[in-house]
Parts: structure tokens; sequence; C-alpha cells
């Protein structure tokens, strides 16, 4: 049964249709990231789940509860900001305790929150500093307590990593991911870096002008992208175009090169016109026997990117990325050299438009 | 996780060229002439009898005399009493225009009209309350003529206390205004939707986080407001004609010598009001430490 339940969400400003007929049923404890890019309409969508916007139409239930009409200060409901939005007159401890002081909670209960939530975050040698005292990951570690100290419902969180570089963002996101876990609570992630969504989360939200493009488990949405959008928008894609050959075979021709698919074309035509996509680590030189698609290339370009080595190749007249690991004991392919790469056919995947 | 709590940089200062001490010559030169010379001549001439000779007489009248103390107690609550009409006004009328979310135009109006009224003073300002407010203004015979109400009747006197007060509104709620717009633009929406979001109230938030956040900006503005009126001195005269003693006309009294001519009590009483302010400053020195604690 759904804990936090979205029906039928649409929000329009005048003409312009922000989030158009947004479903989604989250379940207790789950952690969802909103993936997109600016303007799709995520954080629109996670502000209708804190009370700041309102819904044009449909129907926002929580815990059994409908909360649409609610008031954001009569939903249990804590929100972590991008820009941390700390209240700079106040002390990291009064920061903490401020959802429990206006609940007029008694001194000795906010305190104890106070520090367990200080712990928690692990700032207790900061706890009288004020938030310009700390850098930007401790002050989104104490607007993660802040929002935690009143025992949320839900949690919220709108791309409050944006603002961090990149080895606090991705210390800080575990850290996140860890708590999140321990306290067993229900959250939302907003995030337009599609790394950060797949590391994250239980299941991803891809939304794109409004609508969501789908839903599914990180896995999912990296190896099975159903459209063209997911394809292209999460991680790297090759997209060629091409034309079907054996619709019952599931064989399709890029510029004379065959290629086989894993992917139902059994409904199209032979002659009709397709984009293909393969991931570019979905490549390989290595136990050409064992694979669907074998193909003759011309190894056009090598670039080294720490981690993995892109190399570009030409497979009759359509360039692909192909992606490796780096290992300086492996030698690489001369650039102008031929060879031969191969891919599964379930790597071939044909996208809907 | 490691720590990473920022340390403030340390400044490093670079030799400074004697040529970029000519930028600021001009300004350091007027400084010292008008300012740092006439503040010494006020000392030196506090102490100075008619006749050119050593005297404490003078400083002594400040605390003896009753038209001077008078003058003080009447200057000092003028200069309170619009700093906190004024600032009230001007505050409420800034908030309404930003955070508020009044149409933009109407910001852009209120603050160039803040702009010119605030520094709208002295004898034209008189002459414009004269020719709407006074016995024979044209708001006066309107709301007599059209409304059956008049003014004067009902005990207003623009050239009283009240009046006077009333007039030093025109140029003190604009100063306000085009303090305080700046200072509450710098409220982060955020703050009041975390606030909102941690369960807080409107009241709660005002409060909590965004009044304290203000404080110092308030602090410095009424300080401001304060001194604006109380060195007022041509609106005053031209309004009342020295009917109301505040101390800007006491000084100006016995400098001009119609029939008072004590100059050195005069500088005396100059420099009891820079005593005043000197005060006043400290004490807004020490609040602002006190409520500025969490700043940089």
């Amino acid at each position: 049964m759904s804990y936090l339940s979205l029906s039928n969400i649409t929000k329009q400003y005048g003409d312009a249709v922000v989030v158009d007929n947004f479903n989604l049923e989250i379940a207790k404890g789950e952690f969802i990231s909103f993936l997109g890019p600016s303007g799709c309409g995520k954080t629109t969508t996670l502000r209708m789940v804190a009370g700041f916007e309102t819904p044009t139409s449909g129907r926002i239930m929580l815990d059994g509860e409908d909360i649409t009409d609610k008031a954001p200060n009569q939903r249990t409901v804590g929100m972590i900001f991008q820009s941390y939005a700390l209240f700079p007159n106040m002390t990291v401890a009064q920061n903490i305790g401020f959802g429990l002081s206006v609940r007029k909670e008694s001194k000795e209960m906010i305190k104890q929150r106070v520090d367990e939530m200080i712990v928690l975050i692990n700032l207790e040698k900061h706890a009288h500093k004020y938030p310009y005292q700390l850098s930007g990951g401790q002050q989104q570690r104490v607007s993660l307590a802040r929002a935690l100290a009143i025992h949320p419902q839900v949690l919220l969180l709108d791309e409050p990593l944006s603002a961090l570089d990149a080895k606090i963002r991705v210390s800080l996101r575990s850290e996140i991911r860890a708590i999140q876990r321990k306290l067993g609570i229900t959250a939302i992630f907003v995030t337009h870096d599609q790394e950060e969504a797949l590391s994250i989360s239980d299941r991803i939200v891809v939304m794109n002008a409004g609508l969501m493009e789908q839903v599914g488990t990180p896995f999912e949405i990296y190896n099975f992208p159903q459209t063209q959008f997911v394809a292209n928008f999460v991680g790297s894609l090759n997209t060629v175009k091409a034309e079907v050959s054996d619709p019952a075979k599931g064989l399709v021709t890029v510029d004379g090169v065959q290629f086989i698919t894993a992917s139902d074309i059994k409904s199209r035509k032979k002659g009709d016109a397709i984009r293909i996509s393969v991931r570019p680590e979905r490549f390989s030189f290595a136990e050409i026997q064992k694979k669907d698609n074998v193909l003759d290339c011309t190894i056009e370009n090598i670039t080294f990117l720490g981690s993995v080595v892109r190399i570009q190749v030409k497979i009759g007249n359509s360039n692909f990325n192909m992606d490796t690991f780096n290992n300086p004991f492996l030698e690489l392919p001369k650039i102008g050299s031929k060879e031969r790469v191969t891919c599964s056919k379930e790597a071939v995947l044909v996208l809907d438009e | 996780m490691a720590d990473t709590a920022m340390k403030p940089a340390k400044m490093i200062s670079a030799p400074v060229n004697w040529k970029t001490w000519l930028g600021v010559a001009p300004f350091l030169l007027f400084a010292v002439l008008f300012l740092f010379l006439p503040s010494l001549r006020l000392v030196t001439a506090s102490f100075t009898n008619p006749d050119g000779a050593f005297t404490l007489e003078n400083v002594a009248q400040l605390v003896s005399e009753p038209f001077i103390l008078n003058a003080y107690k009447l200057s000092i609550q003028i200069s309170a009493i619009t700093a906190l009409g004024g600032g009230l006004l001007g505050f409420l009328m800034a908030y309404a225009v930003t955070v508020g979310g009044l149409p933009k135009p109407l910001r852009s109006m209120l603050i160039t009209f803040s702009g010119v009224a605030s520094n709208f003073a002295g004898v034209p300002l008189a002459f414009a309350f004269v020719a709407t407010l006074g016995r024979q203004g044209f708001v006066t015979h309107i709301l007599k003529d059209y409304f059956g109400l008049s003014l004067y009747d009902a005990g207003f006197n623009l050239y009283s206390f009240a009046g006077l007060s009333l007039v030093y509104m025109y140029f003190q709620f604009p100063l306000m205004v085009l303090i305080m717009a700046p200072a509450l633009d710098g409220l982060k929406r955020e703050w009041r939707e975390a606030a909102e979001n941690l369960g807080a109230n409107t009241t709660q938030y005002w409060l909590k986080v965004a009044l304290p956040v203000l404080l110092p900006s308030i602090l410095g503005a009424m300080i401001l407001l304060f001194g604006n009126a109380f060195g007022a001195y041509a609106t005053a005269y031209a309004l009342t004609g020295g009917r109301i003693g505040i101390v800007t006309i006491q000084i100006g009294a016995q400098i001009r010598g119609d029939v008072l001519y004590n100059p050195g009590l005069g500088y005396a009483m100059a420099i009891g009001m820079v005593v005043i302010m000197a005060v006043s400053l400290a004490g807004y020195s020490w609040l602002q430490a006190k409520t500025e604690r969490w700043l940089k």
C-alpha cells in the first residue's frame, strides 16, 4: 500500500502547463528521485508536496490523509533547500531546534532531540557556531538535521547537493542515503544529476516538459530506457537511424551494416525507418565469438577520461563511441587501425520516439 | 566526514602607491576644511566669552539654563517621535512594495518619490505644507468647504509641535523606505519557506527570523532618522519662525544675535548636540554588536 500518493496532479500557470497529469505511488521508507532537466516540473511537484504550490487539479494523499489543501506549516513534511536556507541569526543548535520550538515542545525535549540530531550529522563540535562559520557541506548537514528534528512523515530534498563541490557532493549523498535508511524515512530527492539519482535512489522518476517519461529502479532506467529522452538524458548513448530488414529475426541495417536487436520489432515492416541506440560501454573488443553483433570498424579517435577511455569508431558510415575501462597494462588500438567490435543484441535498443 | 569549517582568509595588504592617495586628496582636504577645522573652532569657541576670554560659563549654562534644557528636550522629543513614526511608516511602506508583493511599478514610483522627498526640506518644504495644510492651505479649505471638517477648529495646528512633527515626517519616512527596501529584499524566500515547513506561522517567522535579521538595518536607519531630525533647522525656522525652541533654533538665535547674542553659548550648545549624537551612536554600536553577532 502506498504511503504517499500523487494522483492526476496538474499544475498550470496561466496557459503554461508545468506538471501534466502526474501520478505516483510511493511506499513508506522508499527513496525516490525526480530526475530531469531544468524546467521539467520536478521542483514544482516537490513544492506541491511541501504545500508551497497548490495543484491546479489532482490530489496528494499522505498516510491515508488528503493533504492537498493543507498549509505548509500544517504538514509534517521536512524540506531541504538547495541554498540550505539556514536562519543566519541562529546557531546550529538553534536552527535544529527551531521546528520544535515553534511547535511549543518543552525545553528538555528540544535539547534532547537537538543533541540526537547533532550526533547524527556528526557536528558535535559546531553546535554553537553560526551558519557563516560552517562550510557548505556542514550547512547542508545542519539543514538535514533541522528537517529531521520534527520527525517528518516525508523528507523532501530540493537539489540539496547542487551548490557543493564534487567531493563533498559524493560523500554527503552517501551520508544522506545512510541516514534515510537508518531512520526508514520516505524521501523525495530532486536532481538534474543522473549520477546522483542513479546512485542514491530506490526508484527514479524521469521527467521532461512536465510529463513523467519513465519510472523505474536505477537499473531499469539506465539499462532499459523506454523513451528517446530517457535514453539520451541518462548516461551517454549512441543513437543512429536504421532500417528494419527482418522484423521476425530482429535485424536492422545501419548504412548497409546489419545489427541484430533483442527489442521487439515484429510489429514493424521491412524497410521501416527506426532509431537504434547502443550505450558506449556495451561495445567491446573481447569475446567476439560469444556476441551477436560482430562489426568491422575503424578507430577514429581515442579520448582519455580518467577511469574510462572513450574510443570513437566508425562502423559503416556511422560513428559510435565505445567506452572501456582504463587499464595501463593493456595496449589501446592505434588511430586509423581496422578492428572488430562487438555487442550483444540486448545492447541494441529500439526506442519509442 | 572531515570537518571543513571555513576560516577567514588572511588579508594581504599590497604596498600603496602615493599616486593612489591623490584620488582621495580632495576628500581629505574637504574633510579638514569643513569638518575638522570647524569642529575644532566649535570646541575652542565654546570656552570663549564674547570678549574672547576663556570661560566655563557657556558649558555650565547647558545644564543650568531652563530654556536650554527645554530646547534639548524638545529636540530629542521631536527627533525620537519622527524617527519612530517615520520609521514605522517607512518600514510598512517598504514592506508593502517588497515582501508585500504590490505591483512592481508601484515600487519604482515609491522609491523615486522617496529619493526626492527625503531631500526635500527647509524653506520649500515648510512653504509646501503652509500652502496645503496652513490656515489658508488648499487642503484645509477643501476639507472645510466640501467635507465640513475644519482642521484648525478640531485642534490641528501646523505651527505647533505636532504640526512640525508632521512636516518632519515628510522627509523621515522616505529615508526609511530608501534604507529598508534593500534590507527587506535581502530576506530570502527560502527562510520563510523553511520556517513554514518547520511549522512556524507568519508571526513566529517575523519574530524569530525576519525581524532579528533586519534589526541591525532597522537600528541603523532609526539612528539616521534621529540625527536627520535632530540637526534640522531651516524647516523648523521657516515654519514656526522660532516659536518652537528646538536646539538648532536656539543656537541660531545666539549666533545671529537679533535679540540674544552669545556665540560662545551657541557653540557650546552645538557641542551638546555632538555629545547627544555621539551617545546615540555609541548606543547604536552597542546594540548593533549585540544583534549582528551572527554576521561575518
